[in-house]
């Protein structure tokens, strides 16, 4: 139980998704200038990232291992995320008409966001069993919904600030991003004292 | 719904085009205007312009009705708004409740079998009932109107 808790910590706040693996990025400047639909996003992504984990472990698992098709695996899981999304995309327009209408919109930006696939080829480097897997999968998306709410709140309050023209717009982002990834960078001190 | 720059009435604003009008009823078509849709990828995720994405399927497919008292008329630009907690709300319907079932049951099955097939097994039945609990709680708020996007007011260029 004290390992899965240290993991997740490990994976969601000192080698997070963005700010110390650098993944995602594209929706991290793209998504955030809202709260409202950061939170949108990262639920949407946390949803893909670990139910697109469970699906690699198992297609790892008894299909590339047992068959030796280890150099498939890049291309394997590209088609188990696209697959993925797709199926949540039917599953919600299924259950919720209404729910589709207003968060349809995030899920194809997921099939294209390289954190899902770097989590999931995290995962097999890890070698961990299926729940590990899941946990360490689940940890790095609330990781990354984390950055991308945090950042959405800053960037709605520079919305608001007195910015020097030179930096208006994407410069000032990119500052308070480089600030965000400092400060997080703090989490990497955790267990060394 | 694509979300624009804060209002003052903190409502998360859409334009829609408006692309027929029944018996009181307006059919909306969301237009595209995320800030995605200028990356390098947006052919293939179907942000951007038309492409492998096949952007016009994706947006007929998110064509929903509006109550018409304003007398829209088809090829009318509107914006269309939705309270900030309905989305926060519908995003937690869909995607935490049939993860915190998932994981549930995963973390239930290894704690009583320790094997990866049966924790394997427990996930994906936990994944089918959080759906299951989902559209339940999806029903409730559409009956509430929590889900329903509201017209506020007429856009600049409309197309007819």
């Amino acid at each position: 139980m004290k390992e899965f808790a240290l993991m997740m910590i490990g994976a969601a706040l000192v080698n997070n998704v963005i700010l110390a693996r650098f993944l995602g990025l594209c929706s991290f400047m793209g998504v955030t200038t809202r709260i409202d639909t950061a939170v949108g996003m990262g639920l949407a992504t946390t949803f893909v990232m670990t139910v697109s984990a469970m699906a690699d472990w198992a297609v790892q698992r008894y299909l590339l291992e047992a068959f030796g098709l280890g150099y498939l695996r890049t291309i394997t899981f590209i088609l188990v995320i696209a697959s993925t999304v797709q199926f949540t995309e039917m599953v919600i327009r299924k259950v919720s008409p209404s729910l589709f209408q207003m968060l349809g919109i995030y899920l194809p930006l997921i099939a294209t966001n390289c954190a899902v696939l770097g989590v999931a080829l995290l995962v097999v480097e890890g070698r961990m069993n299926f729940i590990g897997s899941t946990l360490f999968a689940f940890a790095s998306a609330l990781g990354f919904s984390l950055v991308m709410i945090i950042f959405a709140g800053l960037r709605e309050r520079l919305a608001l600030a007195t910015v020097p023209p030179l930096f208006n717009g994407p410069p000032i982002a990119f500052i308070v991003a480089g600030l965000l990834a400092m400060a997080f960078m703090g989490f990497s001190g955790i267990g060394a004292g | 719904m694509t979300a624009s720059a804060p209002s003052a009435s903190h409502t998360v604003e859409g334009i829609a085009r408006v692309v027929r009008v029944d018996a009181g009823v307006a059919w909306l078509e969301p237009e595209q205007t995320g800030g995605c849709g200028s990356c390098a990828s947006a052919a293939s995720c179907g942000a951007g312009s038309p492409g492998i994405g096949e952007v016009a399927g994706r947006i007929a497919a998110r064509r929903f009705p509006l109550d018409n008292p304003d007398g829209l008329l088809a090829g009318e630009r509107v914006v269309i708004g939705v309270d900030p907690h309905s989305l926060l709300k519908a995003a937690l319907t869909a995607y935490a409740i049939p993860l915190a079932t998932a994981l549930a049951a995963g973390g239930i099955a290894e704690g009583a079998w320790g094997s990866d097939l049966a924790t394997m097994a427990a996930m994906a039945s936990g994944l089918g009932l959080g759906l299951l609990l989902a559209r339940i709680a999806a029903r409730q708020l559409a009956r509430r109107g929590d889900l329903a996007p509201r017209f506020l007011r007429r856009a600049g260029g409309s197309r007819a």
